[in-house]
């Protein structure tokens, strides 16, 4: 043995020894219950502004559903809402396949966002009514979708949110048998029974085990690939397709890349308030925080890195429709946004989460996030809103000849954004009463397999690698 | 030499397409006037013959209603050129009297200028250029002979601009429209080639640029060229202004 | 799948050491060899800048071919290194150990390779003096960083200078330790190198300090390299095929590929020819297995994205180029023996735990991705070259010479016989990362099992 194993009491990391899976349970179950009036406060406030949000895009459909100029708004808050609710279970699943250890008890809080996929489908289903066929007034504007029919975009892309939906909650109900075993065991009334009936007889044989680990990678890693393929079609068909001249390989992969970000963001964020309120700091280590905060300094510095690959191409090239594309998406109207959104999505992120006590820490974590978060509603706005103004006669042009006029967000516009991120952070904070909000039987696993130590002189921490 | 001599002219030509008749006369002068080295059988045949303007032909229809379309393609001296900021050293830049300049003692010859020309105008020597004894002195003694490695090109006769604007100096008068002529023009038996100064108003170029047949080529690249295309008019078909001349 | 083995310094010591100590019977002989195909392809090279390009195949309008392909590839080699022993070592995974010093090797070996490519093929290599001096020694001009060929040579001697530095670092404890096992001549140059090397905690920490701070430092370099490359290519618009978004991430993410398949090669013929068996284990080239499947999708996805938005724009030249380079002779060929040897047979080979265990399987399949990542920069440079815009009149051919094949075979051996010569000075795997990694590694009893375990520093 190289070091001996000493009980050690250390002050964020790793668990103290021995930690009894019992009362992990009941603790973690216990959360459930007992909502603060605070809590209560919030979730009401939140759920009032979703429905303002939902009852503004019906009102928005019925009064102006023939101008598909005045939906960039609803454009880009779909896309916002992807990237968040999208990437968010991304860190359920990554860190996973790369068999990390820290991400164990924060996978669920992850998950959880899965659900908020909801908030995108809701917002989806009027911009795909708006939407412009493939072919208008006999011609047909570009698409990836060659000699496909004509409503093949609307048709798609729905499909593929639906599926993304759907194998999200798959991949959270794989994850959570063990622990809806844990709540027909722990709590009582409506509860009991929901945990009883979604068990499925679950009692821990090694076979259940067995298959529950492949049911996490199987949908993990389909729900990585879906969460690609939409990305790739939301962004082309809603957006790229929208403008004429715009040839853009990487935005696809801009678009995911910055999802990400802002999932991780969105992770941040939740664990943030779930530790504080929850009083959870037993379980929820500034080791979560030191390893999503170097992956969300990553991400910030792909950001900029993609941001730049189609720039310096578009600026070189000096076509007319590369200059045509630079002057709508970042010299013409949208400058500002432009400014903002990379101030807030690179400069500040980088300078924030580049220092080694930030990230060991948890309120300028946060602050991060929520800079993250607003440049990137920012960015998809200066995306979105001038791919949608371009009127329906300009559409198929070989590029844009004329830069259409900016568009303002109206009293609908501003609601429905409220209201979509007031939904997210319902939907989540909802979910938090059905299911604990971290994942029993991971955090019973993390205790296991992690053990703070003494280690020669120092302290070290012993991470058990089964796999 | 005065700053009245340089940034007052904008060189440039209108090639009108429909007077073209694909004689090669004006290949066979620029190659006279240039030095350029002799295009074998072999160098032509391994694409590496270098003919600053060259005359393309394209065929169009089949037997009997087959036309031939010539279209005469040289530097079009852009004002976007691709090829300028991509030189490593500086080789090739815009002067201020509109036209694309190549500085032979300074290129290194890694043709990159040559990829970002959609043109294809741009030409690279292989080999060190071998004029037989009895051809020595045929050479333009007003133009640089370049070795093997460097990159060279249309330069709208420069050393006749250069010529005329010495001449017009010590004689303290402007130089008249038509003085200058590169050597395609002047071997151009239909004046299908047209050369001079698009600042001056009343010069020829000038005046024919307005003709509503007038197009660049390629313009989907924004290179903004110092050339100007007429369309060739059929007598059976009816053409707009704007008709791309390449077929094919 | 990680496997505990005890093995004592001594013996670590003998078998690491086998190449500087004793040298094997095969050195000598295939040094000679490679030796004589080095000199070859210098005489070559020689030959041809004073004779001229008009050896090659070039020819207009496909005015870089085999040398510029050949420099791309050597730079996505590079990109092993970085990957291996930087983000790995950043991310604390244990499996990198025996592999960093083979993959920086690698790294600044075939960057000194690539960097003779952009000389050899200008047309005045002994010109580019002027160009290369960041200063104004020419008539009082400095070089144009506007253009990608200028941000080349700065990002690659960045990187070289860089992984040069790194891996003196990573080497100093080693050459410490030869240095007291050696006398005479080889005593006196680890002596030198060694930088008066004791071992003590001070100047451990700061080599390991100083190696965490390059690997940092070095990421940015890792990403940018070949996007800067790439660049070369995908800021001309008037080349069809070129001028699409994607090239950087494409590039780089094809670098890894390559690169780490680079590497799995060398580590096979390590294991084989020193006869390693103890350090290279099968779990090494399982886990390098596992990343390059993820990496591998992740480039057949860019892949995907490159081609789909080329067809986007519905340009007659794009379509007209892609309908060449997909379907028509000779180019459907190398189309298909391309994503073949790339994609199809090897990933789905690695898919299975025993192919990735299996070391011939892994050497084999490796040297697949290689070709066929080849075959994947020629596919991108040259027809685009090749079928330019709609001047049909101008559409080319290109063959390669015999020129320009010798230059291409002797750039592989010239970094074989650099990696065969430094490795009778220096030994090829980290002494002290493998005497690390038994140090670092134990195993803990979960219930009645006994797990491998690492130890982790407390934040």
């Amino acid at each position: 043995m190289a070091s001996q194993a000493v009980a050690y009491e250390s002050e964020h990391h790793a668990p103290p020894p021995n930690v009894d899976a019992d009362l992990v349970a009941r603790e973690l179950i216990a959360t459930t219950t007992g909502a603060s009036g605070r809590f209560k406060a919030w979730t009401w406030g939140l759920g009032i502004l979703s429905i303002a949000g939902i009852v503004a895009l019906i009102l928005k459909f019925i009064d102006q559903s023939d101008d598909s100029t005045k939906w960039g708004y609803v454009a880009a808050m779909v896309s916002f809402l992807l990237s968040v609710a999208g990437g968010a279970p991304m860190v359920a699943m990554a860190p996973v396949m790369a068999k990390a250890n820290w991400v164990r008890p924060i996978t669920r809080i992850a998950s959880l966002f899965s659900f908020a996929g909801v908030a995108t489908l809701i917002m989806l289903i009027p911009l795909v009514a708006i939407l412009p066929p493939l072919v208008t007034e006999g011609a047909r504007r570009r698409t990836v979708w060659y000699m496909a029919p004509d409503y093949s975009p609307h048709f798609w892309t729905t499909l593929s949110l639906v599926l993304l939906l759907i194998t999200g909650i798959a991949l959270f109900y794989s994850a959570a048998i063990p622990d809806f075993a844990s709540m027909r065991d722990h709590s009582n009334g409506w509860r009991q029974r929901l945990g009883k009936r979604l068990a499925r007889g679950w009692v821990g044989t090694d076979a259940q085990w067995r298959t529950l680990r492949m049911r996490i990678g199987m949908f993990g890693t389909f729900y990585f690939l879906i969460l690609v393929f939409v990305n790739f079609l939301f962004s082309t068909d809603f957006g790229q397709s929208m403008v004429p001249g715009w040839r853009d390989a990487i935005f696809p992969m801009y678009h995911t890349v910055s999802g990400f970000q802002a999932g991780v963001a969105g992770v941040v964020i939740a664990l943030y308030f779930s530790r504080k309120y929850m009083k959870l700091e037993k379980y929820i280590h500034l080791d979560a925080f030191w390893s999503l905060g170097r992956l969300l300094f990553a991400l910030t510095l792909l950001w900029i890195y993609f941001f730049y690959s189609s720039f310096i191409v578009f600026w070189y090239g000096r076509s007319e429709n590369d200059i045509a594309t630079l002057d709508l998406l970042i010299k013409g109207p949208m400058i500002y946004a432009f400014f903002a959104g990379m101030i807030l999505l690179w400069f500040v992120p980088w300078w924030i989460l580049i220092w080694n006590k930030v990230r060991r820490g948890t309120t300028m974590m946060v602050v991060g996030s929520f800079i993250i978060l607003l440049g990137l509603l920012i960015d998809r706005i200066r995306t979105f809103v001038p791919a949608w103004s371009v009127p329906g006669d300009q559409i198929h042009e070989k590029w844009l000849k004329v830069i259409p006029e900016t568009v303002w967000p109206d009293i609908f516009d501003i609601l429905i954004m409220a209201g979509g991120i007031s939904l997210v952070a319902f939907i989540v904070m909802m979910m938090t009463r059905v299911i604990p909000v971290l994942s029993v039987w991971q955090v019973q696993e993390f205790n296991l397999l992690a053990k703070p130590i003494k280690y020669i002189k120092g302290h070290a921490t012993l991470v058990a690698k089964p796999d | 030499m005065t700053t009245a001599e340089f940034g007052t002219h904008n060189w440039g030509m209108v090639v009108d397409v429909d007077k073209c008749i694909g004689c090669n006369a004006c290949v066979i002068a620029c190659q006279a006037e240039n030095n350029i080295p002799i295009n074998t059988q072999d160098r032509v045949e391994r694409a590496r013959s270098i003919s600053w303007i060259r005359v393309e032909r394209y065929w169009e229809g089949d037997f009997p209603d087959a036309k031939a379309r010539f279209i005469p393609i040289m530097c079009q001296h852009c004002e976007n050129a691709p090829c300028e900021p991509v030189c490593p050293v500086y080789a090739t830049y815009h002067n201020s009297e509109g036209m694309n300049v190549q500085v032979y003692n300074r290129c290194v010859g890694t043709r990159y200028c040559a990829n970002g020309c959609p043109y294809i105008v741009r030409f690279f020597n292989y080999w060190e250029p071998v004029w037989p004894e009895s051809l020595r002195n045929h050479l333009n003694p007003d133009v640089t002979v370049r070795s093997r490695g460097i990159m060279e090109k249309c330069s709208f006769c420069v050393h006749r601009i250069r010529r005329e604007s010495r001449n017009a100096r010590s004689a303290g008068v402007e130089i008249a429209d038509g003085a200058v002529q590169t050597a395609c023009s002047s071997a151009c038996p239909t004046s299908a080639l047209n050369f001079g100064n698009f600042n001056d108003p009343d010069s020829k170029v000038s005046r024919m640029k307005e003709d509503k047949r007038h197009h660049t080529l390629l313009d989907q690249f924004g290179t903004d060229p110092n050339v100007i295309y007429l369309a060739k008019i059929d007598a059976d078909k009816k053409v707009g202004a704007g008709e791309a001349a390449t077929h094919g | 799948m990680q496997q505990r083995r005890e093995l004592d310094q001594v013996y670590t010591n003998r078998k690491l050491l086998n190449g500087q100590l004793d040298t094997p019977k095969w050195w000598l002989p295939t040094v000679s060899i490679l030796g004589v195909v080095v000199l070859i392809g210098v005489i070559v090279i020689a030959t041809m800048i004073n004779k001229g390009l008009g050896v090659t195949g070039l020819a207009r309008p496909v005015f870089w071919g085999l040398f510029i392909t050949t420099f791309v590839f050597w730079v996505g080699i590079s990109h092993a290194g970085i990957m291996i022993s930087a983000i790995l070592r950043l991310t604390q995974a244990e499996w990198r150990r025996p592999v960093t010093r083979a993959a920086e090797l690698l790294t600044v070996f075939s960057l000194l390779t690539a960097l003779v490519f952009p000389l050899i093929h200008a047309g005045r290599p002994w010109r580019i003096a002027y160009w290369i001096m960041p200063y104004d020694v020419a008539r009082g001009i400095y070089p144009n960083i506007r253009s990608p060929l200028i941000m080349d040579p700065v990002a690659i001697s960045t990187y070289l200078t860089g992984s040069t530095l790194f891996l003196y670092i990573a080497l100093l404890p080693d050459l410490g330790n030869l240095r007291d096992r050696t006398t005479g001549w080889k005593n006196a140059m680890y002596t030198v190198l060694s930088l008066g090397w004791r071992g003590n905690p001070r100047q451990w920490k700061m080599q390991t300090v100083g190696g965490i701070l390059l690997s940092a430092l070095m990421l940015p370099i890792f990403v940018s390299v070949h996007s800067i490359v790439s660049w070369d290519f995908a800021i001309a618009s008037a080349v069809e095929g070129w001028h699409s978004t994607i090239f950087a991430p494409y590039f780089v993410i094809g670098a890894v590929h390559s690169g780490v398949s680079a590497v799995v090669t060398m580590m096979a013929l390590m294991r084989w020819l020193w006869k390693w068996d103890d350090f290279i284990r099968p779990e090494h080239f399982d886990a390098l297995a596992r990343l390059l499947i993820v990496v591998a999708t992740g480039w057949l996805a860019f892949t995907f994205l490159e081609l789909t938005f080329a067809l986007y724009g519905q340009d007659a030249p794009e379509i007209a180029l892609r309908e060449m380079q997909m379907f028509q002779w000779p180019w459907n060929a190398l189309f298909i023996v391309f994503f073949l040897t790339a994609y199809a047979i090897p990933v789905p080979m690695w898919l299975f735990k025993r192919v990735r265990t299996n070391i011939a399987l892994m050497f084999w399949t490796s040297i697949l991705v290689n070709i066929g990542m080849w075959l994947e920069r020629f596919l991108i440079i040259v027809p685009g070259l090749a079928r330019r815009t709609p001047f049909v009149y101008t559409w080319e051919a290109y063959r390669p010479s015999a020129v320009e094949w010798t230059i291409f075979i002797w750039s592989f051996a010239w970094v074989t016989f650099l990696m065969l010569l430094f490795s009778k000075f220096f030994p090829l795997v980290p002494l002290f990362e493998q005497k690390e990694s038994q140090v670092f590694t134990d195993d803990v009893m979960i219930g009645r099992a006994k797990i491998p375990a690492i130890v982790r520093e407390a934040d």
